[in-house]
Order: C-alpha cells, then sequence, then structure tokens
C-alpha cells in the first residue's frame, strides 16, 4: 500500500529537517566560541540533503510500479570554510601575540533564516503525515 | 454494475495514493538540491489504469527552478496535498454507501 509507505516518506523528511535544526541551534549556541577538539575556534556547520530513494524499503519491493515516491536524507555536514573574525582583545587567554582572538565567522541573521526554513519545511511534512494519516483512515472506515 | 463501479472507485482510490505518495516526496524533497518535482497524469493515468496499466511517474513544466536546481513550489504541493485527501474521502464514501447498499439488500431479503 503506497500511502504506508508516504507516512515513510514524510518521516525522512521530518528526520533531515530535525538534524538540520539540531546543527542550527549548536551554530547559535557556539557564535562565541574560541576552542574546539579540532583546534581553532567554532566553524558554522550546514546540512547537505540528498534524496534517498531506498526510505520506502519494505514496500517498494510490493508495488515498484506504483510511482517511486523518494524520501530524503542528510547526506553531508559541510563546515564553513570562511577565516576567523579577528577580536582586538589582548587579556584573552586564547589571543595570539598581536592580542587579537580568532573568533567564528558567524551572522546571527543567517542561522535564524535557516532556521525558521527548517522549522516550515518540518511543519510542512507534519500536515504531509496527518494528510496521509486521514486517508488510511478512511479506507479503514469502510470496514466498518 | 456493482462490480465495475466498486472497481473504478478501488483505481481511483489507489491512483490517489500513489500520487499523494509522490506529494510527500516532493515535500520531503524541498530543500534537496537538484531534485525535480514528480507528478502522475492524473486524469490520462485514470483511463490507463481502467485497462490495467501502471501508472507513469512524470516531471510536470512550466516551475521556477531555483539557483540549487531545485523546483519544488511548496504551495503547490499544498494544495495537491489537500486536493487528494478531499478526493480520496469523497471515493471512500461513495465507496462505503455502495457496500451498505448491498448490506441493505442482503437483510431486507433475510427479513421477509
Amino acid at each position: 500500500m503506497s500511502l504506508l509507505s508516504a507516512l515513510s516518506i514524510s518521516a525522512s523528511g521530518m528526520s533531515a529537517q530535525r538534524q538540520r535544526t539540531e546543527l542550527l541551534v549548536e551554530n547559535l549556541a557556539n557564535s562565541d566560541t574560541t576552542r574546539t577538539p579540532e583546534g581553532g575556534p567554532y566553524r558554522r556547520k550546514d546540512a547537505v540533503f540528498a534524496a534517498d530513494p531506498s526510505v520506502a524499503q519494505f514496500s517498494s519491493l510490493f508495488d515498484s510500479e506504483m510511482g517511486s515516491g523518494t524520501g530524503v536524507r542528510v547526506a553531508q555536514v559541510v563546515t564553513d570554510t570562511r577565516d576567523p573574525e579577528k577580536r582586538y582583545l589582548p587579556g584573552h587567554p586564547d589571543a595570539d601575540q598581536d592580542g587579537y582572538v580568532a573568533y567564528p565567522r558567524m551572522n546571527p541573521a543567517e542561522d535564524m533564516v535557516d532556521l525558521l526554513g527548517a522549522s516550515r519545511g518540518y511543519q510542512a511534512n507534519v500536515s504531509a503525515v496527518s494528510a496521509v494519516k486521514d486517508m488510511i483512515q478512511r479506507s479503514l472506515d469502510l470496514f466498518r | 454494475m456493482f462490480q465495475t463501479l466498486a472497481l473504478n472507485t478501488e483505481h481511483y482510490m489507489s491512483l490517489l495514493s500513489a500520487r499523494q505518495k509522490l506529494v510527500a516526496s516532493n515535500i520531503a524533497n524541498a530543500d534537496t538540491p537538484g531534485y525535480h518535482t514528480q507528478d502522475i497524469n492524473f486524469q490520462a493515468e485514470f483511463e490507463n489504469a481502467l485497462s490495467g496499466q501502471t501508472p507513469a511517474v512524470t516531471e510536470p513544466e512550466g516551475l521556477a527552478v531555483k539557483p540549487d536546481g531545485n523546483n519544488v513550489d511548496i504551495d503547490r504541493e499544498a494544495r495537491l496535498l489537500a486536493e487528494n485527501a478531499l478526493r480520496f474521502s469523497i471515493a471512500s464514501n461513495f465507496a462505503r454507501s455502495e457496500l451498505n447498499s448491498v448490506k441493505t439488500a442482503i437483510q431486507e431479503g433475510k427479513s421477509a
């Protein structure tokens, strides 16, 4: 039944948007972090999505002929390569010999806008789930 | 007569589910670079389904392509999502009233 695989497709969309939200929130939280395990200041992260035809695996054996829907997954987490922002703070323990501290190059507006986009994307997938759930319920009502 | 009607309704509902699945993929992939909107030509495929053919997935034209190569229009998908759910609801109500009329015929026959 293709309606059930539509549910897993929407679920994959919700999970991808949630992972993206996690990265964006991490960026906001670390906007002033000057130390990381890799060394140097924190670098902004973002998710790259890729279409994933294997999401609806079980049903694809059943109805591969009935229009193959594709789910989505996070293919890659990209790290910002822009140079860090230098701030003159001579008393800071991470300051270099000239007194400059490397801070993450972060634009809070960029992250907030992406966060809104991710949140709307999540909501769109939730609406799809409830519409499909309603259709499944209608089919079940035929048995009554 | 009942058989043909029930069969047509079944085709209609299964085609609606197939289309709803594609709408769900389009919404899930609304932020995927390079993804193209998928759809089925509903009217043509409904006629094909009556003769036992399986629906073909097409990529609708005329949608604005974003700089990342994605052409999902979330408003179009939202409309199709609602439309498919409504059509499905109409079809299922119709199928139920058909089933109920058969049930009535059986029950009335018993009581006589």
